[in-house]
């Protein structure tokens, strides 16, 4: 029983959420206009999450991907507003992520600075060059190209499946294609095999022939990546880019991997699960929102359900 | 003088009894004994001594008066103290501040700390263990393991007011600890005895237990198996009573002569750690290394692994150039097993089988980059059956197995892929004797097949017992490689003090 509840009591409290909406809110929430609704507005918390269970797989973190998403959105838009073409802009964008993911990776794994602090000097850094890239102004209107806004208000129609006039989101695609990319990443190359024993015990991994530090500078080059990644499908959401747009995705992030690792035996990090915490984060966001609470409130209780989660597991696990 | 009686000691957790209707006698100025393989019960004893686990069933006695043993705070307060193998020592604190960690520290005007007077009182603690050497306002780090422990034995000498401990439960403490360490260690514990406090020494070490302890009491399978005085008891008999099989010699004969090929060759090296390494590996050899606390022996087989480079001098393998990284060394065939299992050797919260296959996923991919998990699984149970791995599957998490499972598991990863030399420190610490032989059993196979091994072990009569020729080290620096046939532990210990 205790066991069942270890393991499943995330999964259940998720359960519990989605009837309560379903009671309180009938006719809209569980509706499949809400649930695509969802799905989209999950999409780029999702992104960051995904690719920041790759590095805390490692039981490292990374704190700048906000600002790094907030970098990666305004380098696209600049180059946007100076005439550039879509694909470069978007090509820049995911190489400022790649390169600021790489500089993550070797101070923490070349220099030896923890990750905490490491990436909370980048998280300044980066938030920095933001404003300095976009001259501290939001961009948007005009400079931002309809080819580019029009990705994240587009989608594949599902009227295949009986969902008439309902179209899936590109957005929401990109983050079943990135989930499906970490979940293969790490759950079935040797790549990933690797990150999980470097989590499991970094010097023991290292005397086993584990090539640590290239390995977890690759994981923070893909942590940022992602991040960039997000950054650029806010900025198509959003038709502008801003120089703080990210901001709130590092947390939230965080938080969901930490859900999710409520859900595992061992307390290990699976992107499978993370998947499971962005979808409680985004229920409740979207829930709260129709039932009119008040967003103070709402993160009262986002704060309350992440505590109550990882408190739980933690009292079952040391019951055995 | 105190008496302490156990009877009736009964535990079982989920149905299968740990623990069934033991006793045990303790007097005070006795160091009771208590041994057995790992999984006999010794553990569970000892942890429901301290209050942390609880019996099913027990009567405890102290001068004839019953005691209640509910939590860690009775345990405490009836006077027991416990020093564990695993050091919970604070090292960024100093040494008095480690002594008197548990109560109040004196203070001028309640307010500051009083640190003469804190040094003052660990100095006393101290002396009265007979101890002069340690500096009590010294950082705990700055300690060798042997003396990190007689801090730990000093913190449990300062009580509250009017408190004495009666009784002193040592568990393994000189499975961390060096020949001469351990020698302190002995003085300070037959120093406790002669205070009157009761002493009961868990080990695995038979030769310290006849020499050091009073009576012994035997558990096997969580049942009273032999208790007697060590002085009307043999080690045969003990072994016995541990095993229930007759051990009629630990360490196989070799019946094959060595190779010719060199396995590993240094000739004039230096590195951070090691100076003036000159030595030929053969194939089919085993090499031990030994010498005094820290003197290199860990740092000769560091080299070998590629984990401290070469300031000068030439280091040679077999299979090609030496190699620089553990991760190069792995894939030039040599397989190592660390000296710490725990720290720096499994990633205890994952499967048996991940920790096994860890070093040869290279070998077992397909298409470059993909986890072959059918292969993985494969090679996991064709190792941990070689090695006689008794664990409850391949999924099982590492932590769940006794000391002796974990060294098999590691076993089982140096074995993956055959190795052509492999590196072991000290492969049996801490390992009950019945996988003490199977591994004793192993390593003579392996090398009977054509592997070179390199071992160092503080346990001298096991270097003897397995290795071919010994390097001895002083201060890091190579003295002498000297013979094994014919020698006693006691010519090698002369050899090591005279080199």
């Amino acid at each position: 029983m205790i066991r069942i509840l270890k393991l499943y009591g995330t999964l259940i409290g998720f359960a519990l959420i989605i009837v309560l909406f379903s009671v309180l809110l009938p006719g809209t929430f569980l509706t499949s206009g809400n649930l695509i609704n969802i799905s989209q507005q999950i999409s780029m918390l999702a992104v960051v999450a995904f690719t920041m269970t790759i590095v805390m797989v490692m039981n490292d973190f990374d704190l700048s991907v906000g600002s790094m998403a907030s970098l990666a959105g305004v380098t696209a838009a600049v180059l946007f507003s100076l005439g550039y073409p879509v694909y470069v802009g978007v090509a820049a964008a995911l190489l400022v992520g790649l390169l600021g993911g790489v500089f993550n990776g070797v101070l923490v794994s070349l220099v030896g600075i923890l990750p905490f602090v490491a990436t909370l000097g980048t998280l300044t850094m980066f938030s920095g060059l933001a404003f300095l890239v976009s001259g501290g102004r939001t961009i948007f209107g005009r400079d931002i190209p309809s080819e580019f806004s029009g990705f994240a208000r587009s989608g594949v129609p599902l009227d295949s499946v009986g969902l008439d006039g309902l179209k899936l989101p590109f957005l929401s695609l990109v983050a079943l294609v990135v989930l499906a990319v970490v979940w293969f990443v790490l759950e079935q190359t040797t790549y990933g095999r690797r990150l999980y024993a470097i989590g499991g015990n970094k010097e023991a991994a290292r005397l086993a022939g584990v090539r640590v530090k290239s390995l977890r500078l690759s994981a923070f080059a893909l942590t940022g990546l992602g991040a960039a990644i997000a950054g650029l499908m806010y900025s198509s959401r959003v038709a502008s880019a801003n120089p703080t747009q990210g901001s709130g995705l590092m947390l939230d992030a965080i938080a969901a991997v930490f859900l999710g690792m409520t859900m595992s035996e061992e307390g290990e990090p699976r992107v499978q699960h993370t998947l499971v915490g962005v979808l409680i984060l985004g229920v409740l966001d979207n829930g709260l929102t129709q039932l009119a609470v008040d967003s103070y409130i709402r993160e009262i209780m986002v704060g309350a359900i992440v505590i109550t989660a990882v408190a739980f597991s933690s009292i079952t696990k040391q019951g055995r | 003088m105190h008496e302490l009686s156990i009877r009736n000691l009964s535990k079982s957790f989920a149905g299968s009894p740990a623990l069934a209707d033991v006793s045990l006698d303790l007097r005070g100025g006795e160091i009771h004994a208590l041994m057995g393989e790992n999984g006999a019960g010794k553990s569970t004893l000892i942890r429901i001594l301290a209050g942390v686990e609880t019996a099913d069933a027990l009567e405890l006695e102290k001068d004839g008066r019953r005691l209640p043993l509910a939590n860690a705070k009775n345990a405490y307060d009836a006077g027991f103290r416990f020093i564990h193998q695993e050091l919970n020592i604070v090292p960024q604190l100093s040494a008095a501040e480690n002594i008197l960690l548990g109560l109040p520290y004196p203070s001028r005007f309640g307010i500051a700390v009083n640190w003469k007077e804190l040094n003052t009182r660990a100095r006393n603690a101290l002396s009265r263990l007979g101890i002069d050497h340690i500096e009590p306002a010294r950082q705990a780090a700055r300690f060798n393991t042997g003396d990190q422990m007689l801090i730990k034995i000093a913190s449990c000498l300062v009580d509250a007011e009017g408190m004495t401990a009666d009784l002193y439960v040592f568990d393994e403490p000189t499975a961390a600890l060096t020949g001469e360490e351990s020698e302190k260690l002995f003085r300070v514990i037959a120093g406790l005895k002669e205070s009157g406090a009761a002493v009961l020494y868990v080990s695995h070490r038979i030769n310290e237990v006849m020499r050091l302890c009073d009576r012994v009491t035997v558990l096997r399978d969580g049942r009273n198996a032999l208790t007697a005085p060590i002085s009307r008891t043999g080690k045969e008999e003990i072994i016995i009573a541990m095993t229930g099989r007759s051990v009629e010699d630990m360490y196989p004969p070799r019946s094959r002569a060595i190779g010719a090929a060199v396995a590993y060759a240094a000739s004039g090296v230096s590195t951070k750690e090691v100076s003036g390494l000159e030595f030929e590996l053969r194939a089919g050899e085993i090499l031990g290394v030994a010498g005094l606390a820290n003197a290199g022996q860990s740092g000769v087989l560091r080299t070998v692994m590629g984990l401290s480079e070469p300031r000068q001098g030439r280091l040679e393998c077999l299979s090609g150039a030496a190699p620089k990284s553990p991760s190069e060394a792995w894939k030039s065939g040599i397989a190592y097993i660390p000296r710490e299992r725990r720290g720096e050797g499994l990633m205890l919260q994952m499967p048996v089988r991940d920790n096994a296959v860890l070093p040869h996923l290279d070998t077992l991919r397909r298409l470059a980059f993909l986890a072959d998990r059918r292969g993985e699984q494969a090679m996991a149970h064709k190792t941990s059956e070689y090695v006689r791995l008794k664990a409850a599957g391949l999924s099982q998490p590492a932590y769940q197995l006794s000391g002796g499972n974990q060294q098999k598991v590691l076993f089982a990863r140096a074995l993956g892929k055959t190795p052509s030399i492999l590196v072991l420190d000290e492969p049996t610490r801490g390992v009950d004797i019945g996988a003490k032989y199977d591994i004793y059993a192993l390593v003579r196979e392996l090398s009977e097949a054509g592997c070179a091994v390199v071992m160092t072990s503080t346990d001298l009569s096991e270097t003897l017992g397995m290795c071919d020729r010994v390097l001895l080290m002083r201060d890091g620096a190579q003295q002498a490689i000297v013979d094994a046939a014919g020698l006693t532990p006691a010519d090698l210990l002369r050899r090591i003090y005279a080199s």
